[in-house]
């Protein structure tokens, strides 16, 4: 196995804490032991591999199949894991790569009409062109914005086009260089006989200076093109001035380059115009482009990747609640949720073993499945609720074959996966049916999230779609028909979904059968100048006024229903049964064998996006030997103890204190705790480097900090 | 006429330039004076004026012009190099610029070495003007437009160039600056020239040289005298209060247009009705609003637009505006509402921000502690002012403190009256049974906001240190309106949280 000594990974690399145990390295590194086992140096060496066949695809298997260990404590086979790993290659990248399309579906309108108008602004003469893109606050989704800008705008036309960041635009100089380099830089790369083009060196020898722009103009001159698009990519992070300086000396070449400017606007076009300068204002004449904001770019990805049938894996409907309120609340942008997702996969198809029964019936057989996937099967909670269900139902036989013969065991599981593909296509039929009849505005996201974890059920007191199929008029429900008709007929590209037409010809007939009778019932009903209605689309009960002898009088009446009325109400009926029959699901946590295929632990996710550093390092410090596990203080239960590190001990004195601390009162509180009188005896010259050592590591973390108010005292930083 | 010791340029020049520049006539003359080899060149010139009087464009075509004629006969001849202080960003690059140019205007051919300071281009200027023969009257021009604007400039620079004339006597200097001070240049008797703004009826006569495109169902001339007379008007209404300049005068003019000639193209007013016409068109005279250089295209259909921005500015450029309502409106259309791209944890943050910057520390424990009484004891800023202003009148009058501007504060202050407001405000939270308010989320949202400038560091890089660090000082920058609409979109009233 090569691969273990490329990578060899050790226990200390994933556990939680780090213990530093000082005892058995001064055992190991004892006198007597001569040539101490100290641990290999991990050195990057040129891979050998790499270095004999020049391998590009050596390296990518080495690199994955490093990442997954075999688990059950190394006892799970190799052929597991290279299914695992199998899976996880095919899945991802195939994902990745729908989302990216996405996204870049969602940005094109955009580009479109940016380019529109910087085409249509080409020849202006005393004004710069400006572009002011709202992109929302969400910095990390314009990068890939400004990459499609960048690509569209340079196709084809004789055009530069120039991002700059406010990192990397400290001031003017080192801006201009940076247009100036970018500008240039990518003639020399698209054009063989850029060689003879110099950044620095004009055509008759003349050196400009880096920051000058007369070399971009000769260079320009050179190409042939006059056209040079500056792209700020998060304006609001420009210094003023700057930003100033810029357009003014823009506009000052105008005559020469072709200016023309983009800004990625986070807040609002009139706070940007409020820094400029009136002056330099009129120098700019622009449009506001909208991007897609996040939250319908949300519901795309959301339909492509994690609702979608090509979606291997599902992501469990609490996990996916957090994410979505995430990304409702937090300052998280698209990219997050995507990060998200992968490490989902990964979490799964890196640390499940189970994780194989994702793969289709013709990759796992029974060989792969080991005992120790069986027992891992026999383990799982829906295993359990599973038996205890079939004990209950008098399946006696069932359920002990369950839990004592393997093989059937393992029928069982492969049947499951079946199984899974029918309850997702179910899943989205259903979901997709409820969204084109358009009775409920719930946005997908939330109705899939609940699909998940409460199923559906139409019928039930919860369900608020048959209510108002209830009430529709006579040609709502051709049109609402006419609407399941298509949706059936032609599925939902966004999710993946195939119209099942021959599969559904049971509803479709029925469908058609029921509009054509609504059909000709209203026909009907025109001809006799009726208006068709329903039981419970008419008021039943009418308020009737009548003027007798100049008195009102208020009756109330019953309407009647015609006998078309009443055939109505009968189709409608029927239409809801259809509906409640065919739109159901059940809760995916009810499935037998879902953890195989369902992912939904939360915390993880948690500690990976969502660190909490401030209460872990108050809980570290507050209780320690949870983490030392060492015994000295195991009975100190969140009182300070000698025993504790000095930090900690300083930490809970520090908490006691107010917002000035005496470093000398500090000093001898701990002197008192750890000093000649106590059960630990540290004599003045230890306690005190202890001291200075815990206190500079409490100032490293951000607790106190030096204060100029009054001598000798540290100030408090960290109340919360 | 070679050895003519005073010799005027050709009158033909002057008068196709005065034709060019309109109102300039004096002053082109006088430079023409200076200037001309043959005439009274002198070593040092100045001209003078405010914004766009012409001064810039007349010495560039009066040069343009000389050297030109000069070419054509035997007589003295005359180069120049313009030099706008605006393209240089370092007086290096000044000076570069400088030798450049004027390599490129007497076709130098020797390649320039660097050139850093001064007494370098002292060097430079010397070799190529002064140790090189040329005819007796050569004279070279350079002409430093804008200079007083250069950026990095020492101030020991414009003496410095005042004396490279000195040194090389064929050079004349010409220094465009917008108001000289009083013997800047360090050298005694320099001609100074003034290109004074333009009178009301010069405006006239310059922008009755460029009429727009006559209005259908008229002639040109009528469209010509209508156009006179309304720039008269423009001026009398706008000129002294918004615009001054002659751009300005334009902008204004091309603004107002379409909407004044609106009634001509309906049909209702006849071109020469001028009086109905200003009647009808009265309010826009009034609103200095259509003055300002929006730099979003709904200003732009205002101006016959050839460029075509309607289409591509997203549906939210108005159709030609009829009423000034409608104008307005459509201007302000386009905001997009900063409450709703903003996250909630990130207006939380905002408001808690803006709280923190507003209220003085003693009052903290007022508005959000909850200890002794279960409920907050809460004051609202405005009512404690009307019911202190009703009473009696205190003996110092204070300024408001929103009115002062935003005060610093500290991180920690910051995240402890969100955390004391977060549970309050939004109603998710409490919900969801509460979160520690240093998630990475929280940080995250922080340091949008930083880079947005709605929260601003104080103390910037000098005072170093981690952005996160909880003893750093910080400044809400986000204005009163802006806040207010914030929290009223979460349904708070930001009002009852300030105390006076």
């Amino acid at each position: 196995m090569a691969e273990k000594e490329d990578n060899a990974f050790q226990e200390d690399d994933h556990r939680a804490a780090y213990v530093f145990n000082p005892l058995s390295d001064g055992t190991a590194a004892a006198p007597s032991a001569g040539a101490a086992p100290r641990p290999a140096k991990r050195r990057r060496l040129p891979s050998k591999k790499a270095a004999l066949s020049g391998g590009s695809e050596d390296q990518p298997s080495g690199f994955v199949s490093a990442g997954f260990l075999p688990l059950f404590n190394g006892l799970e086979s190799p052929g597991a894991v290279n299914l695992r790993r199998e899976l996880f290659e095919a899945a991802w990248p195939v994902l990745e790569g729908r989302v990216q399309n996405v996204l870049r579906e969602a940005n094109r309108s955009t580009l479109d009409e940016v380019s529109t108008f910087l085409r249509a602004a080409e020849g202006e003469k005393d004004k710069i062109p400006a572009g002011f893109i709202i992109t929302g606050p969400n910095i990390a989704s314009q990068d890939l914005l400004f990459e499609q800008l960048a690509e569209t705008l340079c196709k084809g036309s004789q055009t530069r086009f120039v991002r700059l960041r406010s990192a990397e635009a400290p001031n003017l100089k080192a801006t201009l260089r940076k247009i100036i380099r970018d500008a240039t830089v990518r003639v020399t790369g698209d054009n063989e006989e850029g060689d003879d083009v110099e950044v620095s060196v004009g055509q008759d020898g003349r050196r400009y200076l880096d920051y000058d722009l007369e070399a971009l103009h000769v260079s320009l001159k050179l190409q042939q093109s006059r056209r040079v698009i500056i792209a700020f990519q998060d304006s609001e992070a420009f210094d003023n001035g700057l930003l100033t300086d810029l357009i003014a000396l823009f506009h000052s070449w105008h005559d020469r380059i072709q200016f023309s400017v983009l800004f990625g606007i986070a807040t609002s076009v009139e706070l940007f115009r409020a820094r400029l300068l009136k002056s330099i204002a009129r120098h700019l004449f622009g449009a506001q482009f909208d991007v897609v904001q996040t939250g319908a770019v949300l519901d795309s990805v959301f339909k492509s990747a994690v609702a979608g049938s090509h979606a291997l894996l599902r992501l469990g409907p609490s996990l996916l609640r957090s994410l979505v309120e995430r990304q409702q609340d937090q300052v998280a942008g698209i990219q997050v949720f995507i990060s998200s997702l992968k490490y989902a996969y990964m979490c799964h198809l890196y640390a499940n073993p189970l994780s194989i029964l994702l793969a289709d019936d013709a990759r796992i057989n029974r060989e792969l499945l080991q005992a120790e996937h069986i027992e891992a099967a026999r383990s799982l909670e829906s295993f359990k609720t599973h038996v205890e269900a079939s004990v209950e139902a008098r399946q006696l036989n069932h359920a002990r074959s369950l839990l004592d013969e393997d093989d059937y065991l393992v029928e069982q599981i492969l049947e499951q996966a079946r199984k899974r593909g029918d309850y997702l296509l179910q899943l989205l039929r259903s979901l997709h049916l409820i969204a084109a009849s358009g009775l409920i505005s719930t946005p997908f996201t939330d109705l899939y999230i609940t699909a998940l974890s409460e199923g559906i059920d139409l019928t039930s007191e919860k369900a608020s779609v048959l209510d108002p199929l209830q009430r529709l008029g006579p040609d709502e429900v051709i049109s609402l028909i006419h609407r399941l008709l298509s949706a059936i007929e032609n599925g939902s590209p966004e999710l993946d979904l195939q119209g099942w037409e021959s599969d559904g010809d049971e509803l479709v007939a029925s469908l058609s059968e029921i509009r054509d009778e609504v059909e000709a019932l209203v026909e009907h009903a025109k001809d006799n100048r009726k208006v068709l209605k329903s039981k419970y689309s008419a008021q039943s009960r009418v308020l009737r006024t009548t003027v007798v002898a100049q008195k009102v009088q208020l009756s109330h009446d019953t309407a009647t229903l015609t006998d078309e009325d009443k055939a109505f109400t009968e189709a409608i009926d029927r239409l809801a049964g259809l509906f409640s029959q065919n739109v159901n699901c059940e809760p995916v946590a009810s499935l037998f064998l879902h953890e195989a295929w369902v992912y939904d632990s939360k915390s993880p996710y948690r500690d990976v996006f969502v660190p909490r550093p401030g209460i872990t390092l108050s809980r570290a410090l507050s209780r320690p030997n949870d983490y030392l596990g060492c015994t000295c203080c195991s009975k100190a239960n969140g009182t300070v103890t000698a025993t504790m590190p000095t930090t900690a001990v300083l930490y809970h004195l520090y908490l006691e204190a107010g917002a000035l601390i005496n470093v000398a009162d500090l000093w001898s509180a701990y002197y008192a705790l750890v000093g000649d009188e106590s059960d630990i005896g540290m004599d003045e010259r230890t306690a005190l480097v202890h001291f200075y050592r815990a206190l500079g590591e409490l100032r490293a973390m951000g607790f106190v900090k030096q204060s100029k108010k009054k001598a000798d005292h540290i100030a408090k930083l960290k109340w919360i | 006429m070679t050895n003519a010791l005073f010799q005027l340029p050709d009158e033909l020049v002057l008068t196709t330039l005065a034709q060019a520049f309109p109102c300039r006539d004096s002053q082109i003359r006088a430079l023409a004076t200076l200037l001309h080899p043959a005439a009274a060149p002198c070593r040092n010139l100045v001209l003078y004026g405010t914004e766009a009087t012409g001064k810039t464009a007349v010495t560039t075509a009066l040069l343009e012009s000389l050297e030109t004629e000069e070419i054509d006969s035997e007589g003295p001849s005359l180069k120049f190099a313009v030099v706008n202080s605006v393209e240089c960003i370092t007086s290096r690059h000044l000076f570069e610029s400088i030798v450049g140019k004027a390599a490129v205007a007497l076709d130098w051919d020797r390649a320039p070495s660097k050139c850093e300071t001064v007494s370098q281009l002292a060097v430079e200027l010397s070799k190529m003007l002064k140790y090189t023969s040329r005819p007796d009257s050569f004279r070279f021009a350079l002409v430093f437009d804008g200079i007083d604007r250069q950026r990095e400039a020492p101030p020991t620079l414009l003496p410095a160039l005042a004396r490279l004339s000195e040194i090389i006597p064929c050079l004349t200097t010409v220094f465009i600056v917008t108001s000289p001070p009083a013997n800047f240049l360090r050298t005694s008797f320099v001609p100074h020239l003034r290109f004074p703004n333009y009178t009301k009826a010069e405006f006239v006569a310059i922008l009755a040289t460029d009429p727009p495109v006559p209005l259908p169902n008229t002639t040109a001339q009528e469209t010509a005298d209508l156009w006179a007379r309304f720039a008269a008007a423009v001026h009398d209404a706008l000129a002294h209060a918004a615009s001054r300049t002659l751009p300005s005068i334009k902008h204004a003019c091309s603004a107002l247009w379409p909407r004044f000639t609106a009634p001509i193209l309906t049909g209702t007013h006849a071109p020469r009705e001028f009086s109905k016409l200003l009647v009808a068109a009265r309010v826009y005279f009034h609103d200095e609003r259509l003055l300002d250089p929006g730099i979003v295209a709904p200003t732009v259909p205002a101006q016959p637009a050839p460029n075509g921005t309607c289409p591509a500015a997203n549906g939210s450029a108005p159709v030609p505006p009829t009423t000034l309502t409608q104008t307005l409106k459509a201007a302000a259309a386009p905001t997009t509402d900063l409450a709703s791209l903003l996250p909630i944890t990130a207006r939380l943050l905002l408001l808690a921000a803006y709280l923190a910057s507003h209220n003085a520390t003693r009052h903290d424990l007022v508005l959000f502690s909850t200890h002794h009484h279960g409920r907050r004891r809460r004051r609202g800023g405005l009512s404690v002012g009307v019911g202190r202003g009703a009473g009696g009148r205190s003996k110092h009058r204070k300024i408001a403190r929103k009115l002062l501007g935003a005060h610093a504060f500290v991180l920690e202050r910051m995240m402890a009256i969100f955390a004391a407001v977060r549970g309050e405000w939004d109603a998710r939270f409490l919900e969801s049974g509460g979160e520690a308010a240093d998630a990475a989320d929280v940080g995250m949202a922080i340091a949008t906001l930083a880079s947005l400038r709605l929260l601003v560091r104080v103390g910037g890089a000098q005072a170093g240190g981690d952005p996160m660090d909880r003893g750093g000082k910080w400044r809400v920058n986000a204005g009163w309106e802006v806040v207010r609409g914030l929290g009223r979109s979460m349904g708070v009233e930001v009002e009852d949280w300030l105390i006076e």
